[in-house]
């Protein structure tokens, strides 16, 4: 079976909706060798900071140093885990608190793969792709520059 | 030579543009470009960045006399 090994789009501007994920779920019920999905979710988190909380996030990014980095991970995920299929999608722009700025769809015959794939290409987007982050202040225009831990 | 170099996020703020064209001598490495960059633009000491020559990450020692491209990267944030 062909593998979706191709180069795919990975930025979308803005949050990612709830209505996009299900259909992405949605559109794999004819692949019926998947026994199992994992779906990591990055959702933005009201943090306290010392000047006010977070509102949102606004995301911007190497492009094309990004889009190189995302294929690698895909590759190195197809070579390491045994997957039926791959869906990457991370927010470029302004994702307000509460919504979701990474969607990582990974699909296997069974949970073991999957699980274990997800875990690992979350950790290797955060780790290695040339995503940067404002994290904007209250309602002042004041922000901070985030960091990955 | 000339190079051209791109600024990303914070580091765009500090140089106050997100490219700009670097006129260099021959046999730079990396290591010498970043002397040359804290040199230009002081405030960079105090700042983590990785630099990327062609858009992969590179050490100190790799030479940059036939990159076409160099990107200044702060800490990552994607997820």
């Amino acid at each position: 079976m062909e593998k979706e090994h191709k180069h795919k789009k990975v930025f979308v501007q803005g949050p990612i909706s709830p209505d996009f994920v299900s259909k992405s779920i949605a559109s794999h019920q004819s692949k019926t060798t998947i026994g199992a999905h994992a779906i990591f979710l990055g959702q933005i988190r009201a943090d306290q900071k010392t000047d006010g909380v977070v509102t949102g996030i606004d995301y911007s990014a190497y492009e094309e140093m990004a889009e190189k980095a995302f294929y690698e991970i895909r590759e190195a995920a197809f070579e390491k885990f045994e997957l039926t299929c791959m869906h990457i999608y991370h927010s470029l722009g302004i994702v307000p608190t509460g919504e979701i700025s990474l969607f990582v769809f990974v699909s296997s015959p069974h949970r073991r793969a999957a699980f274990e794939a997800s875990e690992y290409i979350v950790e290797e987007i955060k780790a290695n792709v040339p995503i940067f982050g404002k994290e904007l202040l209250g309602e002042g225009g004041n922000y901070v520059w985030k960091e990955n831990k | 030579m000339s190079i051209q170099v791109s600024y990303y996020g914070m580091l765009a703020e500090i140089t106050g543009q997100a490219n700009e064209v670097w006129v260099a001598d021959q046999n730079l490495t990396v290591g010498d470009f970043r002397n040359q960059i804290i040199e230009r633009y002081p405030a960079m000491r105090e700042k983590k960045f990785k630099i990327a020559v062609d858009q992969k990450i590179s050490q100190d020692y790799v030479s940059i006399d036939n990159a076409s491209e160099i990107a200044l990267l702060p800490p990552f944030a994607g997820g």
